[in-house]
């Protein structure tokens, strides 16, 4: 296959990745208008979760399966009892606040497990490749494309269809007449928060066999998904799918037009966005 | 009570107390402080806390034998390089430590490396960047790992001859001056042997996500994959090679690996059939290594990894040289230190006179399948070893005459 080919379909199924990376922080932005550093966090702690889990039952589908709700669990309780009292500053006190959240969380991670990289084994079934002709691609990725194109239509169904979703989408534009129809408010953000826990935990648990769990992957999941939610604009779920894809092709096809460069390239990209469109392709002010 | 008897009750009062001063100071022995400049927190604390743990447990086991008595003390440079400078001098400055041991990173050890010199001090270290006995030498470092020249010798070199019929060498390499070395000694070596090297593609220091480079080592072609990093960017691309199925018509070597802790984090299923170039094993049969296990026994039930290993190496090259000179004055000890040779935990090593590079052996090691390893941390087989150093004058270091 064509080199170029290669890297475009790769930096899709990259792209795909980092989508599932990105999008909890843009939900939350879009739905809370909250800035949530503290999201590396939750990838990081999803990541160590599953290695926990998958350690002590050898499965790592369970871990798949429970994890990401342990996350969910971290984040409606962070915004319970924290979060939800400094929603009314501004966004620079909220980058402040889960920026210290995320630094604490990750020192918690050092404490609990050790400062060195662990294993977790590719799970049984997903560790080989697929061969088609002259194409090879990981099965575990594919795996990891597949179940994030599912979790994006089912986060789409319940944003858009559900009234779980019109609720969130009405309690984040008008937050005082949803509670006067009587609805708990707070329980539909720490719901939302919840929401968003799950989801870069999912993306933590699905990196964890790939690369392996260091305290140090929350930062760099931090980087990236702030990366995908400029370029796509923040607060959009198609921003941040579209974003995801842009940011894996860019990375995909410079690791061959210019391989010392392909991470820069990120951020050229973010830096030229932010440019020609300030709130991102698909972004709102 | 008379004024005589006074007198003489007050001396034998003041030499009652004053005996067990005199006591001691007859059997006192100096105190010796080393310092370790490490990172404790930050990126490198996964390096930076195996070492202080080894320069911890090196100190109390080799002050059983020594003239002084040593104590350690911990530096932690947050993984910043200035932060440790500073934390050095303050120790120099207002501790009066002159002998340090140890590093998380090169970048850091070059700069504590100045510090200590002007000082008049000793620094043992176990940075990996060629020019800490090379451009950057100077008389009060020593450094304990071989250069890049004599991990390529060691690993590229034996693994050609176990693979006559795989010519074709593809490298990622890390784009930095260690990268950029050790792509240099392979590109001599596979010329030597004739081997092909049919490309190269470079990575930047905070490069995370390769499957874009193994993509384009597999349209290569290769016989060889040959990884020219170190770290977890090591790890990171072996991952990525292993995931897309290289490992089953590629040899796959890593010439600079950690060993168990890089093992340990990749696990058997992806470290069987890889080639490592590594500095330390845990079970080499040495003298010195025996001795290390023993002690390393008492207090931990696991087996000791690179970072630990060399940082109680390091320390022992200071424990030597003190042993050696019968004092801890630097001056003296480094005398003493230069064409030194011990029982370290590689076997027989020899401080060189001529740019205090520790020669020391190499090895080469082949991963073993899961079934095959007689306990938790038996990853690897070693294949060969030996020692491979620049000729001083090669290396360009020039001491000050």
């Amino acid at each position: 296959m064509n080199i170029y080919l290669f890297q475009l379909v790769n930096g899709l199924g990259l792209g795909m990745i980092y989508f599932l990376t990105a999008v909890g922080l843009s939900i939350l932005f879009g739905l809370l208008n909250f800035v949530n550093f503290a999201h590396g966090a939750f990838f990081l702690f999803g990541a160590y979760a599953c290695f926990e889990i998958a350690s002590r039952t050898g499965s790592f589908y369970l871990s798949l399966l429970l994890a990401p709700l342990c996350v969910a669990a971290l984040g409606w309780g962070l915004n319970k009892f924290l979060l939800n009292r400094v929603m009314h500053l501004a966004h620079s006190a909220h980058i402040l606040i889960t920026f210290g959240i995320m630094l604490v969380l990750q020192e918690l991670v050092v404490l609990a497990w050790g400062p060195l990289p662990q294993n977790v084994p590719m799970p049984a079934g997903l560790s080989g490749a697929l061969i088609l002709g002259s194409f090879v691609y990981p099965q575990y990725r594919l795996f990891v494309i597949g179940l994030s194109i599912a979790v994006a239509v089912l986060l789409y169904l319940v944003l858009e269809k559900t009234r779980f979703g019109a609720l969130l989408r009405a309690a984040s534009q008008d937050a005082s007449t949803v509670s006067l129809i009587g609805v708990n408010v707070a329980g539909i953000f720490s719901a939302a928060f919840a929401l968003g826990g799950w989801l870069a935990g999912l993306a933590g648990v699905l990196t964890a066999p790939m690369r392996g769990v260091d305290p140090a992957m929350g930062m760099d999941a931090l980087a990236i998904a702030f990366a995908v939610v400029i370029v796509g604009g923040l607060g959009s779920f198609t921003g941040a799918l579209v974003g995801g894809l842009l940011v894996g092709v860019v990375q995909s096809m410079m690791s061959t037009v210019w391989p010392e460069g392909a991470r820069l390239m990120i951020y050229c990209a973010v830096a030229a966005v932010l440019l020609l469109r300030p709130n991102g392709l698909l972004g709102r002010a | 009570m008379n004024r005589r008897s006074f007198l003489s009750s007050a001396a034998a009062v003041a030499a009652g107390l004053s005996a067990p001063l005199v006591g001691r100071s007859a059997f006192a022995k100096e105190t010796v402080t080393v310092g370790g400049p490490l990172s404790l927190s930050g990126v490198f604390a996964n390096v930076g806390t195996p070492v202080d743990m080894g320069n911890r447990m090196a100190v109390e086991f080799f002050n059983r034998s020594l003239p002084v008595q040593l104590q350690y003390l911990s530096l932690d440079d947050q993984s910043d390089p200035g932060k440790g400078v500073r934390k050095v001098q303050e120790a120099i400055q207002q501790s009066g430590v002159k002998y340090f041991s140890g590093t998380s990173n090169s970048a850091s050890a070059m700069a504590v490396a100045k510090e200590v010199y002007g000082a008049g001090g000793v620094y043992v270290n176990q940075a990996g960047a060629d020019s800490v006995t090379g451009a950057d030498c100077n008389r009060s470092t020593f450094r304990w790992p071989a250069a890049t020249y004599g991990a390529i010798e060691q690993s590229v070199r034996p693994l050609i001859d176990l693979h006559p019929k795989a010519r074709r060498w593809y490298t990622i390499t890390g784009q930095y001056v260690f990268g950029e070395a050790l792509l240099a000694n392979t590109k001599r070596v596979l010329a030597e042997k004739q081997c092909e090297h049919v490309g190269n593609v470079s990575h930047s220091l905070s490069e995370k996500e390769f499957s874009g480079y193994i993509a384009n080592a597999m349209a290569a072609q290769p016989d060889v994959l040959c990884i020219l990093n170190f770290g977890n960017q090591t790890m990171d691309v072996i991952r990525a090679a292993v995931n897309f199925g290289m490992k089953r018509n590629v040899i796959i070597i890593a010439p600079w690996s950690t060993g168990l802790d890089q093992f340990q984090a990749l696990g058997p299923d992806v470290v069987e059939g890889l080639y490592f170039g590594i500095q330390y094993w845990h079970d080499l049969q040495t003298p010195g290594n025996r001795r290390l296990l023993e002690a390393y026994a008492q207090q931990y039930k696991d087996r000791p990894n690179h970072s630990f290993a060399t940082a109680f190496a390091c320390t022992q090259v200071i424990a030597e040289g003190i042993a050696k000179a019968g004092t801890a004055d630097c001056a003296q000890v480094i005398k003493a230190l230069e064409g030194l040779q011990y029982e370290g935990i590689c076997g027989t090593e020899t401080v060189r006179a001529g740019d205090h590079q520790i020669l020391k052996d190499c090895y080469l090691a082949r991963g073993k399948a899961k079934s095959a390893m007689k306990d938790a941390y038996d990853f690897a087989d070693i294949l060969s070893g030996g020692q491979s150093f620049l000729p001083v004058e090669q290396t360009g270091c020039t001491f000050p005459a």
